[in-house]
Protein backbone atom coordinates (compact mmCIF):
# COMPACT_ATOMS: atom_id res chain seq x y z
CA UNK A 1 0.00 0.00 0.00
CA UNK A 2 1.30 3.27 -0.75
CA UNK A 3 1.23 6.21 1.23
CA UNK A 4 -1.41 8.41 0.98
CA UNK A 5 -1.99 11.83 1.71
CA UNK A 6 -4.08 12.76 4.92
CA UNK A 7 -7.84 14.02 3.79
CA UNK A 8 -10.05 15.41 5.51
CA UNK A 9 -12.95 14.88 6.37
CA UNK A 10 -15.86 13.85 3.55
CA UNK A 11 -18.89 16.08 3.17
CA UNK A 12 -22.44 14.94 2.67
CA UNK A 13 -21.58 13.80 -0.51
CA UNK A 14 -18.32 11.60 0.12
CA UNK A 15 -16.69 12.93 -2.62
CA UNK A 16 -13.65 14.02 -0.66
CA UNK A 17 -10.97 11.40 -2.63
CA UNK A 18 -12.58 12.81 -5.98
CA UNK A 19 -9.32 13.82 -6.90
CA UNK A 20 -6.65 11.20 -5.49
CA UNK A 21 -4.75 9.31 -7.71
CA UNK A 22 -5.34 6.05 -6.30
CA UNK A 23 -7.56 3.12 -6.14
CA UNK A 24 -11.27 3.73 -5.09
CA UNK A 25 -13.12 1.05 -2.82
CA UNK A 26 -16.29 2.04 -4.73
CA UNK A 27 -14.93 1.93 -8.10
CA UNK A 28 -13.69 -1.28 -7.48
CA UNK A 29 -17.45 -2.54 -6.31
CA UNK A 30 -18.43 -1.44 -9.96
CA UNK A 31 -15.42 -2.74 -11.83
CA UNK A 32 -15.12 -5.55 -10.06
CA UNK A 33 -11.44 -5.18 -10.74
CA UNK A 34 -9.39 -5.81 -7.60
CA UNK A 35 -6.55 -6.58 -9.01
CA UNK A 36 -5.21 -3.69 -11.26
CA UNK A 37 -6.69 -1.29 -8.84
CA UNK A 38 -7.08 1.24 -11.78
CA UNK A 39 -8.27 3.94 -13.06
CA UNK A 40 -9.19 6.20 -10.29
CA UNK A 41 -12.24 7.23 -10.67
CA UNK A 42 -14.75 9.84 -8.30
CA UNK A 43 -15.99 8.22 -4.91
CA UNK A 44 -19.17 7.32 -4.96
CA UNK A 45 -21.80 8.49 -1.82
CA UNK A 46 -21.57 6.66 0.59
CA UNK A 47 -25.16 5.74 1.23
CA UNK A 48 -25.23 3.53 -2.07
CA UNK A 49 -23.57 0.83 -0.03
CA UNK A 50 -25.83 0.77 2.23
CA UNK A 51 -28.88 0.65 -0.44
CA UNK A 52 -31.73 -1.62 0.61
CA UNK A 53 -31.54 -5.32 -0.33
CA UNK A 54 -33.68 -6.92 -2.57
CA UNK A 55 -32.43 -5.48 -6.34
CA UNK A 56 -30.09 -8.85 -6.91
CA UNK A 57 -28.27 -6.95 -9.91
CA UNK A 58 -26.33 -4.71 -6.96
CA UNK A 59 -22.95 -6.07 -6.27
CA UNK A 60 -22.81 -8.42 -3.49
CA UNK A 61 -26.64 -8.88 -2.33
CA UNK A 62 -26.69 -11.96 -4.21
CA UNK A 63 -24.78 -15.43 -4.48
CA UNK A 64 -24.43 -14.36 -8.28
CA UNK A 65 -23.07 -10.62 -7.53
CA UNK A 66 -20.49 -11.72 -4.51
CA UNK A 67 -17.79 -9.19 -4.85
CA UNK A 68 -14.07 -10.25 -3.96
CA UNK A 69 -12.18 -9.53 -0.82
CA UNK A 70 -10.74 -6.72 -1.74
CA UNK A 71 -13.43 -5.03 -2.92
CA UNK A 72 -15.20 -5.59 0.50
CA UNK A 73 -12.24 -4.51 2.29
CA UNK A 74 -11.53 -1.10 0.20
CA UNK A 75 -14.70 -0.43 0.28
CA UNK A 76 -14.80 -0.77 4.22
CA UNK A 77 -11.37 1.59 3.77
CA UNK A 78 -13.27 4.46 2.06
CA UNK A 79 -16.03 4.38 4.14
CA UNK A 80 -14.27 4.33 7.38
CA UNK A 81 -11.75 6.95 5.68
CA UNK A 82 -14.73 9.31 4.83
CA UNK A 83 -16.91 9.26 8.11
CA UNK A 84 -13.69 9.95 10.44
CA UNK A 85 -11.56 13.19 10.90
CA UNK A 86 -7.80 12.93 11.98
CA UNK A 87 -7.78 12.17 15.71
CA UNK A 88 -5.60 13.08 18.07
CA UNK A 89 -5.18 9.39 20.13
CA UNK A 90 -3.31 8.23 22.91
CA UNK A 91 -1.95 4.87 23.58
CA UNK A 92 1.46 3.26 24.52
CA UNK A 93 3.83 2.33 22.02
CA UNK A 94 4.42 -1.32 21.17
CA UNK A 95 6.71 -2.89 18.93
CA UNK A 96 7.98 0.02 16.55
CA UNK A 97 9.58 -1.17 14.17
CA UNK A 98 11.67 0.59 11.15
CA UNK A 99 11.37 0.16 7.88
CA UNK A 100 14.51 0.34 6.08
CA UNK A 101 12.69 3.37 4.03
CA UNK A 102 11.97 5.31 7.21
CA UNK A 103 8.44 4.21 8.06
CA UNK A 104 7.48 3.34 11.36
CA UNK A 105 5.25 0.63 11.93
CA UNK A 106 3.67 -0.05 16.16
CA UNK A 107 0.95 -0.53 18.14
CA UNK A 108 -0.79 1.76 20.23
CA UNK A 109 -2.47 0.22 22.72
CA UNK A 110 -4.37 0.46 26.71
CA UNK A 111 -5.41 -1.71 28.73
CA UNK A 112 -8.23 -2.84 26.98
CA UNK A 113 -7.62 -2.36 23.29
CA UNK A 114 -5.42 -1.97 20.62
CA UNK A 115 -4.95 -0.78 17.36
CA UNK A 116 -2.18 -0.95 14.35
CA UNK A 117 0.13 2.46 13.26
CA UNK A 118 1.92 3.06 10.56
CA UNK A 119 3.87 6.21 10.28
CA UNK A 120 4.66 6.97 6.69
CA UNK A 121 9.17 7.80 6.60
CA UNK A 122 7.87 11.48 5.50
CA UNK A 123 5.81 12.00 8.66
CA UNK A 124 8.74 10.27 10.75
CA UNK A 125 10.92 12.21 9.90
CA UNK A 126 9.36 14.97 10.74
CA UNK A 127 9.20 13.68 14.52
CA UNK A 128 11.01 14.72 17.06
CA UNK A 129 12.70 10.69 17.55
CA UNK A 130 11.39 7.74 17.85
CA UNK A 131 9.35 6.80 20.76
CA UNK A 132 10.62 4.02 23.11
CA UNK A 133 8.95 0.82 23.95
CA UNK A 134 6.29 1.80 26.44
CA UNK A 135 6.74 5.41 25.69
CA UNK A 136 2.99 6.85 26.52
CA UNK A 137 2.25 9.26 22.98
CA UNK A 138 -0.09 11.12 21.94
CA UNK A 139 -0.54 10.19 18.02
CA UNK A 140 -2.47 12.14 15.39
CA UNK A 141 -3.72 10.19 13.12
CA UNK A 142 -5.99 9.03 10.49
CA UNK A 143 -7.91 5.62 10.62
CA UNK A 144 -8.00 3.16 7.71
CA UNK A 145 -8.04 0.17 6.68
CA UNK A 146 -4.89 -2.29 5.90
CA UNK A 147 -7.02 -4.30 3.27
CA UNK A 148 -3.97 -6.86 2.78
CA UNK A 149 -4.61 -7.70 6.27
CA UNK A 150 -8.00 -6.79 6.98
CA UNK A 151 -6.78 -4.79 9.91
CA UNK A 152 -8.08 -1.35 11.04
CA UNK A 153 -4.65 0.50 11.32
CA UNK A 154 -4.22 4.63 12.24
CA UNK A 155 -2.16 6.02 9.73
CA UNK A 156 -0.47 8.65 12.02
CA UNK A 157 0.58 12.08 10.97
CA UNK A 158 2.25 13.44 13.79
CA UNK A 159 3.14 11.97 17.55
CA UNK A 160 3.96 13.89 20.72
CA UNK A 161 5.12 12.82 24.30
CA UNK A 162 2.60 12.44 27.09
CA UNK A 163 5.46 14.09 29.11
CA UNK A 164 8.73 15.26 27.54
CA UNK A 165 9.96 11.50 26.90
CA UNK A 166 10.29 12.44 23.38
CA UNK A 167 12.00 15.84 23.94
CA UNK A 168 14.48 14.03 26.25
CA UNK A 169 15.36 11.11 23.92
CA UNK A 170 15.77 13.54 20.83
CA UNK A 171 18.03 15.90 22.81
CA UNK A 172 19.83 12.92 24.09
CA UNK A 173 20.52 11.56 20.23
CA UNK A 174 21.72 14.82 18.94
CA UNK A 175 23.73 15.60 22.09
CA UNK A 176 25.75 12.26 21.84
CA UNK A 177 26.07 13.06 17.98
CA UNK A 178 27.64 16.39 18.23
CA UNK A 179 29.74 15.51 21.24
CA UNK A 180 31.31 12.64 19.84
CA UNK A 181 32.36 15.25 17.04
CA UNK A 182 33.33 17.52 19.65
CA UNK A 183 31.37 20.50 19.50
CA UNK A 184 31.06 20.88 22.38
CA UNK A 185 34.67 20.76 24.19
CA UNK A 186 36.19 23.06 26.14
CA UNK A 187 39.33 23.77 23.79
CA UNK A 188 36.65 25.32 21.22
CA UNK A 189 35.90 27.94 23.61
CA UNK A 190 37.39 31.29 22.31
CA UNK A 191 37.64 34.39 24.43
CA UNK A 192 35.81 37.18 24.07
CA UNK A 193 36.75 40.02 22.51
CA UNK A 194 37.39 43.31 24.95
CA UNK A 195 35.76 45.65 23.19
CA UNK A 196 33.65 44.56 20.55
CA UNK A 197 33.17 47.43 17.76
CA UNK A 198 29.97 46.07 16.52
CA UNK A 199 28.05 43.09 18.34
CA UNK A 200 25.66 40.97 16.14
CA UNK A 201 22.45 39.44 17.63
CA UNK A 202 20.09 36.62 16.38
CA UNK A 203 17.13 36.84 17.40
CA UNK A 204 13.62 38.43 16.57
CA UNK A 205 13.19 41.81 15.86
CA UNK A 206 9.82 41.54 17.84
CA UNK A 207 11.46 40.28 20.83
CA UNK A 208 11.77 41.15 23.99
CA UNK A 209 15.33 39.68 24.31
CA UNK A 210 16.27 42.27 21.44
CA UNK A 211 15.11 45.04 23.52
CA UNK A 212 17.13 43.83 26.90
CA UNK A 213 20.41 43.49 24.74
CA UNK A 214 20.08 47.09 23.02
CA UNK A 215 19.27 49.05 26.35
CA UNK A 216 22.22 47.06 28.22
CA UNK A 217 24.79 47.47 25.77
CA UNK A 218 23.58 51.39 25.63
CA UNK A 219 23.89 51.93 28.78
CA UNK A 220 27.60 49.79 29.17
CA UNK A 221 29.12 50.48 26.06
CA UNK A 222 27.43 53.02 23.75
CA UNK A 223 30.17 53.07 21.51
CA UNK A 224 29.75 49.09 20.15
CA UNK A 225 27.57 49.06 16.90
CA UNK A 226 24.51 46.32 17.37
CA UNK A 227 23.40 45.01 14.41
CA UNK A 228 20.43 42.61 14.67
CA UNK A 229 19.68 39.81 12.40
CA UNK A 230 16.19 38.80 12.70
CA UNK A 231 15.00 35.25 12.85
CA UNK A 232 11.77 33.68 13.88
CA UNK A 233 12.74 32.25 16.99
CA UNK A 234 10.46 29.48 17.80
CA UNK A 235 8.00 27.01 15.56
CA UNK A 236 8.61 24.80 12.82
CA UNK A 237 10.70 27.40 10.47
CA UNK A 238 12.50 28.25 13.52
CA UNK A 239 15.74 26.49 12.61
CA UNK A 240 16.25 27.43 9.11
CA UNK A 241 15.57 30.95 10.11
CA UNK A 242 18.28 30.89 13.37
CA UNK A 243 20.54 28.74 10.28
CA UNK A 244 20.18 31.84 7.68
CA UNK A 245 20.23 34.50 9.78
CA UNK A 246 23.67 32.88 11.52
CA UNK A 247 25.30 32.33 7.91
CA UNK A 248 24.28 35.92 6.96
CA UNK A 249 26.09 37.04 10.17
CA UNK A 250 28.94 35.32 9.29
CA UNK A 251 29.35 36.67 5.67
CA UNK A 252 28.65 40.04 6.70
CA UNK A 253 31.81 39.62 8.73
CA UNK A 254 32.13 43.18 10.43
CA UNK A 255 30.32 41.41 13.50
CA UNK A 256 33.37 40.77 16.71
CA UNK A 257 31.09 38.68 18.48
CA UNK A 258 27.38 36.79 17.99
CA UNK A 259 25.00 36.47 20.46
CA UNK A 260 22.01 33.73 19.63
CA UNK A 261 19.27 33.50 21.66
CA UNK A 262 15.59 34.48 22.55
CA UNK A 263 13.55 35.22 25.65
CA UNK A 264 12.30 32.76 27.51
CA UNK A 265 10.00 29.96 26.94
CA UNK A 266 8.96 26.46 27.05
CA UNK A 267 10.40 23.70 26.44
CA UNK A 268 9.09 23.59 22.46
CA UNK A 269 9.56 27.26 22.17
CA UNK A 270 12.85 26.96 22.84
CA UNK A 271 13.36 23.20 21.02
CA UNK A 272 14.90 25.41 17.87
CA UNK A 273 17.85 26.08 19.74
CA UNK A 274 18.04 22.05 20.00
CA UNK A 275 18.12 21.47 16.51
CA UNK A 276 21.28 19.95 15.09
CA UNK A 277 21.72 22.42 11.96
CA UNK A 278 20.97 25.49 14.16
CA UNK A 279 23.80 24.05 16.93
CA UNK A 280 26.15 23.16 13.74
CA UNK A 281 25.69 26.65 12.54
CA UNK A 282 26.27 28.57 15.94
CA UNK A 283 29.23 26.31 16.62
CA UNK A 284 31.09 26.99 12.79
CA UNK A 285 30.37 31.03 13.94
CA UNK A 286 34.22 32.50 12.68
CA UNK A 287 33.53 35.04 15.88
CA UNK A 288 32.43 33.82 19.38
CA UNK A 289 29.56 33.37 20.02
CA UNK A 290 27.54 34.15 22.87
CA UNK A 291 24.44 31.96 23.86
CA UNK A 292 20.73 33.67 25.44
CA UNK A 293 18.49 30.98 25.61
CA UNK A 294 15.36 31.65 27.79
CA UNK A 295 16.04 32.20 31.62
CA UNK A 296 15.49 29.21 33.73
CA UNK A 297 15.32 26.39 32.00
CA UNK A 298 17.11 23.28 30.76
CA UNK A 299 20.55 24.15 29.20
CA UNK A 300 20.03 23.86 25.51
CA UNK A 301 22.56 22.56 22.94
CA UNK A 302 23.46 26.05 21.55
CA UNK A 303 24.57 26.74 24.73
CA UNK A 304 26.51 24.06 24.78
CA UNK A 305 28.10 24.75 21.48
CA UNK A 306 28.53 28.64 21.90
CA UNK A 307 31.50 29.99 23.30
CA UNK A 308 30.05 31.47 26.09
CA UNK A 309 26.79 30.81 27.92
CA UNK A 310 24.31 33.31 29.75
CA UNK A 311 21.30 32.82 31.33
CA UNK A 312 19.43 35.76 29.93
CA UNK A 313 19.62 38.38 27.17
CA UNK A 314 20.79 40.98 29.38
CA UNK A 315 23.69 38.83 30.73
CA UNK A 316 24.86 37.97 27.32
CA UNK A 317 24.89 41.54 26.54
CA UNK A 318 27.00 42.36 29.84
CA UNK A 319 29.83 39.42 28.55
CA UNK A 320 29.72 40.92 25.11
CA UNK A 321 30.55 44.37 25.81
CA UNK A 322 32.51 46.22 29.20
CA UNK A 323 31.37 48.91 30.61
CA UNK A 324 33.10 51.93 29.16
CA UNK A 325 34.01 54.01 31.94
CA UNK A 326 35.91 51.61 33.46
CA UNK A 327 37.82 50.81 30.27
CA UNK A 328 38.60 54.57 29.99
CA UNK A 329 39.58 54.55 33.75
CA UNK A 330 42.02 51.69 32.71
CA UNK A 331 43.26 53.46 29.90
CA UNK A 332 43.96 56.29 31.70
CA UNK A 333 45.71 54.62 34.42
CA UNK A 334 47.48 52.92 31.84
CA UNK A 335 48.65 56.42 30.62
CA UNK A 336 49.64 57.56 33.69
CA UNK A 337 51.62 54.36 34.27
CA UNK A 338 53.13 55.45 31.01
CA UNK A 339 54.57 59.04 31.89
CA UNK A 340 55.79 57.93 35.60
CA UNK A 341 57.85 54.71 34.68
CA UNK A 342 59.24 57.22 31.72
CA UNK A 343 60.06 59.98 34.27
CA UNK A 344 61.11 57.28 36.20
CA UNK A 345 63.82 56.06 33.62
CA UNK A 346 64.51 59.87 32.98
CA UNK A 347 65.29 60.46 36.94
CA UNK A 348 67.40 57.12 37.10
CA UNK A 349 69.54 58.05 33.88
CA UNK A 350 69.78 61.47 35.32
CA UNK A 351 71.06 59.71 38.42
CA UNK A 352 73.65 57.93 36.51
CA UNK A 353 74.99 60.84 34.84
CA UNK A 354 75.13 62.46 38.08
CA UNK A 355 77.10 59.51 39.64
CA UNK A 356 78.65 59.15 36.85
CA UNK A 357 80.06 62.91 36.78
CA UNK A 358 81.19 62.56 40.87
CA UNK A 359 83.12 59.30 39.60
CA UNK A 360 84.93 61.23 36.76
CA UNK A 361 86.37 64.15 38.88
CA UNK A 362 86.87 61.84 41.84
CA UNK A 363 89.25 60.12 39.26
CA UNK A 364 90.32 62.97 37.75
CA UNK A 365 91.75 64.43 41.39
CA UNK A 366 93.11 61.05 42.24
CA UNK A 367 95.14 61.56 38.75
CA UNK A 368 96.08 65.02 39.69
CA UNK A 369 97.31 64.23 43.38
CA UNK A 370 99.61 61.40 42.05
CA UNK A 371 100.97 63.76 39.58
CA UNK A 372 101.77 66.39 42.27
CA UNK A 373 103.69 63.78 44.21
CA UNK A 374 105.59 61.97 41.47
CA UNK A 375 106.21 66.04 40.19
CA UNK A 376 107.91 66.45 44.07
CA UNK A 377 109.96 63.74 43.70
CA UNK A 378 111.42 64.88 40.58
CA UNK A 379 111.64 67.89 42.02
CA UNK A 380 113.87 66.96 44.58
CA UNK A 381 115.75 64.58 42.24
CA UNK A 382 116.42 67.59 39.89
CA UNK A 383 117.03 69.88 43.25
CA UNK A 384 119.81 67.32 44.14
CA UNK A 385 121.42 67.09 40.86
CA UNK A 386 121.33 71.30 40.64
CA UNK A 387 124.39 72.80 41.52
CA UNK A 388 123.31 75.27 43.81
CA UNK A 389 123.20 71.95 45.96
CA UNK A 390 126.84 72.00 45.29
CA UNK A 391 127.48 75.38 46.08
CA UNK A 392 125.51 75.42 49.22
CA UNK A 393 128.13 72.51 50.01
CA UNK A 394 130.58 75.40 50.51
CA UNK A 395 131.79 75.16 46.36
CA UNK A 396 132.02 78.16 44.51
CA UNK A 397 131.52 78.70 40.82
CA UNK A 398 134.05 80.78 38.96
CA UNK A 399 133.03 82.93 35.97
CA UNK A 400 135.38 85.40 34.23
CA UNK A 401 134.31 89.06 32.89
CA UNK A 402 132.09 87.54 29.94
CA UNK A 403 130.47 85.35 32.36
CA UNK A 404 131.95 82.21 30.91
CA UNK A 405 132.59 79.40 33.38
CA UNK A 406 136.05 79.32 34.02
CA UNK A 407 137.28 74.82 34.50
CA UNK A 408 140.58 76.27 33.91
CA UNK A 409 143.46 77.80 35.21
CA UNK A 410 144.73 78.45 31.77
CA UNK A 411 141.79 80.32 31.03
CA UNK A 412 142.74 83.51 33.27
CA UNK A 413 145.91 85.11 33.27
CA UNK A 414 147.04 87.29 36.28
CA UNK A 415 145.10 90.23 36.61
CA UNK A 416 142.42 88.83 35.10
CA UNK A 417 138.89 90.32 37.59
CA UNK A 418 136.70 86.56 37.73
CA UNK A 419 133.72 86.58 40.01
CA UNK A 420 133.08 83.68 42.11
CA UNK A 421 129.24 82.50 42.91
CA UNK A 422 128.88 80.94 46.36
CA UNK A 423 125.76 79.80 48.58
CA UNK A 424 124.48 83.03 49.38
CA UNK A 425 126.18 85.97 47.16
CA UNK A 426 129.40 86.85 44.80
CA UNK A 427 132.85 87.49 44.95
CA UNK A 428 134.47 89.95 42.49
CA UNK A 429 138.07 89.03 42.52
CA UNK A 430 141.50 89.59 40.23
CA UNK A 431 144.17 86.61 39.58
CA UNK A 432 147.24 86.93 41.72
CA UNK A 433 148.85 84.27 39.39
CA UNK A 434 147.56 80.65 38.15
CA UNK A 435 149.16 77.16 38.27
CA UNK A 436 148.71 74.26 36.01
CA UNK A 437 148.80 71.17 37.82
CA UNK A 438 150.33 67.57 36.94
CA UNK A 439 147.47 65.11 35.23
CA UNK A 440 147.47 62.71 38.07
CA UNK A 441 145.78 65.70 39.57
CA UNK A 442 143.84 66.87 36.92
CA UNK A 443 139.94 64.77 37.66
CA UNK B 1 45.29 46.44 15.33
CA UNK B 2 42.96 46.24 17.51
CA UNK B 3 41.87 47.58 20.93
CA UNK B 4 42.72 44.90 22.52
CA UNK B 5 45.98 44.38 21.13
CA UNK B 6 46.77 47.79 21.92
CA UNK B 7 45.94 47.98 25.77
CA UNK B 8 47.94 44.62 25.33
CA UNK B 9 50.71 46.49 23.69
CA UNK B 10 50.36 49.04 26.55
CA UNK B 11 50.54 47.14 29.78
CA UNK B 12 53.84 45.26 28.27
CA UNK B 13 55.64 48.59 27.65
CA UNK B 14 54.89 49.78 31.05
CA UNK B 15 55.90 46.62 32.15
CA UNK B 16 59.27 47.20 30.34
CA UNK B 17 60.06 50.49 31.32
CA UNK B 18 59.07 49.64 34.99
CA UNK B 19 62.40 47.07 34.89
CA UNK B 20 65.03 49.13 35.81
CA UNK B 21 67.59 47.50 33.75
CA UNK B 22 66.48 49.22 29.86
CA UNK B 23 68.74 51.91 28.42
CA UNK B 24 67.66 55.27 27.98
CA UNK B 25 67.36 54.89 24.47
CA UNK B 26 65.82 52.18 24.44
CA UNK B 27 63.19 52.95 26.79
CA UNK B 28 62.77 56.44 25.15
CA UNK B 29 61.52 54.46 22.17
CA UNK B 30 59.31 52.50 24.25
CA UNK B 31 57.34 56.06 25.96
CA UNK B 32 57.35 56.82 21.90
CA UNK B 33 55.27 53.73 20.98
CA UNK B 34 53.32 53.74 24.02
CA UNK B 35 52.48 57.18 23.63
CA UNK B 36 51.37 55.99 20.00
CA UNK B 37 48.51 52.87 21.65
CA UNK B 38 47.74 55.35 24.28
CA UNK B 39 46.47 57.65 22.11
CA UNK B 40 45.01 55.42 19.79
CA UNK B 41 42.99 53.40 22.48
CA UNK B 42 41.93 56.78 24.28
CA UNK B 43 40.49 57.37 20.71
CA UNK B 44 38.37 54.48 20.41
CA UNK B 45 36.91 54.79 23.62
CA UNK B 46 35.33 58.35 22.51
CA UNK B 47 33.66 57.40 19.30
CA UNK B 48 30.63 58.78 18.68
CA UNK B 49 27.36 56.54 20.24
CA UNK B 50 26.08 54.11 17.94
CA UNK B 51 22.59 53.35 16.63
CA UNK B 52 20.97 50.16 16.20
CA UNK B 53 21.00 48.31 12.66
CA UNK B 54 19.22 45.53 10.84
CA UNK B 55 21.58 43.26 8.71
CA UNK B 56 19.17 42.47 5.86
CA UNK B 57 20.18 40.77 2.33
CA UNK B 58 19.07 42.65 -0.30
CA UNK B 59 17.79 41.11 -3.74
CA UNK B 60 20.85 41.28 -5.57
CA UNK B 61 22.42 38.81 -2.11
CA UNK B 62 24.40 41.44 -0.86
CA UNK B 63 23.98 42.47 3.00
CA UNK B 64 23.70 45.76 4.63
CA UNK B 65 22.71 47.18 7.59
CA UNK B 66 20.70 49.75 7.76
CA UNK B 67 19.07 51.60 11.08
CA UNK B 68 16.32 50.02 13.21
CA UNK B 69 14.12 52.47 13.10
CA UNK B 70 14.39 53.95 9.45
Amino acid sequence: MNPRPARTATSSTGRSSASQPEPDALALFEDFDAETQAPPAPARPEGRARRPAGRSDEPGLSPESAISVATLTLATRDIIEGAVEPLWVRGEVVGLKEHRKGHWYFTLKDENAQIRCVMWATDARRALAAPDEGMTIIALGKLTVFAARGELQLRVLRIESSGDGLWRKAFEKIHKKLEAEGLFAAERKRPLPLLPSCVAVVTSTDGAALHDIVSVVQRRCPITRVVVAHAIVQGEDAPKSLVTALHRVARWGQADVVILGRGGGSREDLWAFNDERVVRAAAGMPVPVISAVGHEVDVTLCDLAADHRAATPSAAAEAAVPRLTDLVRHVRRLGEDLRDCANAQVESARQRLAAAGVGIARAASHRVERGRLTLEGIAGRLHALSPLATIARGYAVLTDDKGETVTSSSALAPGDAFVARVRDGRIHARTERTELLGEDQVE
Amino acid sequence: MSFEKKVQRLEEIVRALESKDLSLEKGLKLFEEGITCLRDASAELSKAEAAVQVLRERTDGILEATDLRA
